[in-house]
């Protein structure tokens, strides 16, 4: 039983990386993620040598980006579900794959493997950028640090991908998923910084890649950042996937 | 064997199916007929796990459509609407089904090959005709060579070719004892086709039997589902 | 006049309307709400260097609901997201209605405008009986000539928002771009830091039409428009957009 059910679910995980590989929207989302990436690296680089000299850390200016960049990969998280209700595809996809919660983790899981490197490669990318450009300006920084916080940028990115798929999963229409998170990770969170607590998905994930300054109250470790956006992420797959089970294709 | 035991969908307050039943069996091409609206796709929606019953049972050789080890090729379903997204391309639709279903890429080309699509096979689905849609979901419903074929208006939009070969298609699978169970309002087309029907109307079976029993008194199997189906013919079992 | 009724019914029926109404009628009240009570202290004292922007900073972000009016009035027409739905498009039965293709997006630019004015009106309202609510009698007194600038800046960037979706057919990149663009950590504003010319970018322009900036430690924050002048900049943003569009849908085929 277990080795049928271990080669079932290889095969629906494969069947899930076929749909996401063969969606010309994903790949635009991704090359497009990563040329507006490169292109706002060099916006906040030209900003940060126009800036004093000397007093700016390249980490920091290369990942200045990561708060534009979240919206290429909320926008591929949502596709990565939504995409199942155009033209009714969902109801060809669980009369191939009928077992629903097994279906939608599959779809999380190979839409991870798409996404961690195409996250690290993009993450990197601007850091490389701004290396090259103010390596002579900026305070260096350890080789150590600089994985570290590619590691996190790269959770930070995977999580917030997953958690959007989610949230389209549940709402099943691009618009409104799209409204809603984009609404919330760009006009509400930053609105009401101040009042709330950093336990949600964004304030506490800025923890995994952002090194803490020591004036700020309420900091958060890397691991206490990480372990909070996943179990936001995980709270919501887990949401997405009761109310899949239930409700009519 | 496909067997819908008295099967009752509520949805809101309205009732679109109140205790449907009847068998499809193997070896016959089973017609479901209705007006629009008289809970056809509804019934074939249950049968495909896609809805939840309110109550009652659609089996699939006895189990429920999720508990069945491989539904590719036990179930071959083709339902209304082309069932792929627009922005992929015909051959990369059925690849990610045979990936799913354990299925050899070659045999995507058979089925291609067998609904007549390898041409347009690169082409985007949002750039199919409805026919072309049609044949697109056929392809998928025989990827897996399933002994069950539930089809939901097959002929809608086909070409006079295509539609022939659907009926000389669908007799044939069913001579070698396979089961077939289609939906349909285009009756002349499918009183050459089946050898069973089931009529319903507002959610419950008014005929059920063989193509000449339903037929019985009436010239045509279209006089017949008039009969059954106008407003004044609930009591005609 | 009956095309437009036609598009104004459309537009209502649409299935994803009420979130354009709800952010765009609820978000600036809510917003002015939070602002008075944070500051109201320094209010009262008379200390606040914020009270010029009460009320106005929510309306700045409630321009958001706008951007879906605009957004979804084009994208519903090229949507097929639906179970049912076998491909076909609302845009074909649209032409078949309306076939001349101009006044079919004029009619189309009319309901968004006419919606667009309608509900800065009642977003207007409720942000003023918010702040009157916290405030009392210490409400700032809202000027006729920023409210116009107000709706100026919504209808404005409504049909900027419609304009740019006729050219994309698809609602993920104009509501990314325009939703982004209306945040606190807008493009343009990244832009000015390194050029002047993103000064006259649509957005940057259209918000000094009622905002003012009055931030002498930062350059940035300074006005650089009259309230004529940056609307007068944004309104050539929307013409160009807009002829653009024209342009493109008249040759466009509908299947394409």
């Amino acid at each position: 039983m277990s080795i049928s059910s271990s080669k079932k679910i290889t095969k629906i995980l494969g069947a899930e990386l076929d749909k996401l590989v063969s969606l010309p929207l994903i790949w635009l989302t991704l090359i497009g993620t990563f040329i507006l990436n490169l292109v706002l690296a060099a916006a906040f680089t030209s900003a940060g040598l126009q800036g004093a000299a000397g007093t700016q850390s390249i980490l920091n200016i290369g990942l200045a980006s990561m708060g534009y960049l979240q919206a290429g990969f909320i926008i591929l998280g949502i596709s990565a579900t939504c995409s199942e209700y155009t033209s009714g595809q969902i109801r060809t996809t669980l009369t191939v794959i009928p077992w629903r919660g097994f279906q939608l983790s599959a779809k999380h899981l190979a839409l991870a493997v798409i996404t961690i490197p195409a996250a690290f490669i993009i993450a990197a990318s601007g850091i490389l950028y701004t290396f090259m450009m103010m390596r002579d300006t900026a305070v260096g920084f350890e080789i150590d640090t600089m994985i570290e916080t590619l590691v996190g940028a790269t959770g930070y990115l995977t999580l917030t991908t997953l958690l959007s798929a989610a949230i389209g999963a549940l709402l099943r229409r691009t618009t409104p998923a799209l409204v809603m998170l984009l609404g919330y990770y760009f006009i509400i969170s930053p609105l009401s910084r101040d009042f709330l607590p950093n336990y949600f998905p964004d304030t506490a994930g800025y923890y995994m890649y952002m090194p803490a300054s020591n004036d700020e109250i309420n900091v958060l470790t890397p691991m206490q950042g990480t372990g909070i956006l996943m179990l936001w992420t995980l709270i919501f797959i887990k949401v997405a996937i009761i109310f899949y089970r239930q409700r009519d294709a | 064997m496909l067997t819908i035991n008295n099967l009752v969908k509520h949805r809101g307050t309205d009732k679109i199916l109140s205790g449907i039943s009847f068998k499809a069996r193997p070896g016959r091409v089973t017609g479901f007929l209705g007006p629009n609206g008289a809970g056809k796709s509804s019934t074939l929606r249950i049968l495909l796990g896609l809805d939840h019953a309110t109550s009652g049972s659609a089996l699939i050789n006895g189990k429920p459509f999720a508990e069945l080890h491989n539904p590719l090729t036990t179930v071959g379903a083709a339902l209304d609407g082309f069932g792929a997204h627009r922005m992929r391309t015909g051959r990369a639709h059925l690849r990610w089904i045979a990936r799913a279903a354990g299925l050899s890429r070659s045999r995507v080309e058979e089925v291609l090959e067998i609904v007549g699509l390898t041409n347009a096979a690169g082409k985007r689905v949002g750039s199919y005709s409805l026919g072309m849609g049609k044949r697109l979901g056929m392809a998928a419903a025989l990827l897996g060579d399933p002994q069950i074929l539930v089809l939901d208006e097959p002929v809608n939009g086909l070409d006079p070719e295509g539609i022939r070969w659907i009926r000389t298609f669908l007799r044939e699978r069913a001579q070698s004892g396979n089961t077939v169970l289609l939906s349909s309002h285009l009756m002349g087309e499918l009183a050459e086709t089946v050898d069973d029907v089931v009529i319903i109307h507002h959610g419950k079976v008014v005929a059920d039997g063989t193509l000449e029993e339903v037929i019985g008194n009436h010239s045509t199997l279209e006089e017949a589902f008039f009969a059954l189906t106008s407003e004044h013919a609930g009591d005609v079992v | 006049m009956r095309a437009l009724n036609a598009e104004l019914s459309k537009l209502f029926s649409l299935p994803g309307i009420w979130l354009a109404f709800l952010i765009g009628a609820l978000a600036p009240a809510v917003i002015a709400a939070l602002d008075s009570i944070v500051e109201k202290e320094d209010i009262i004292a008379g200390v606040s260097t914020r009270l010029a922007e009460i009320g106005y900073s929510g309306l700045g972000f409630g321009v958001q609901g706008v951007i879906i009016l605009g957004v979804l009035s084009v994208s519903s027409e090229y949507l097929t997201e639906s179970s049912e739905s076998g491909g076909g498009q609302q845009i074909t039965t649209s032409l078949t209605v309306v076939p001349s293709r101009p006044h079919f997006l004029m009619a189309k630019a009319g309901a968004v405008t006419v919606t667009s004015i309608l509900l800065c009106m009642v977003a207007m309202m409720t942000t003023v009986s918010a702040t009157h609510l916290i405030l009392g009698e210490y409400a700032p007194a809202f000027e006729a000539s920023r409210l116009i600038g107000v709706v100026c800046y919504w209808t404005f960037t409504a049909l900027l928002a419609f304009g740019i979706t006729v050219l994309t057919k698809n609602g993920i990149i104009p509501l990314t771009v325009l939703i982004i663009n209306s945040s606190v950590i807008s493009f343009s504003f990244l832009l000015s830091k390194i050029t002047k010319l993103a000064f006259y970018l649509p957005d940057r322009a259209g918000i000094e039409m009622f905002m003012s900036f009055n931030d002498e430690s930062n350059a940035i924050f300074n006005r650089f428009h009259t309230p004529f002048t940056a609307g007068l900049v944004m309104l050539v943003w929307v013409a160009v957009f807009f002829i653009v569009a024209v342009i493109v849908f008249h040759r466009r085929d509908v299947a394409a």
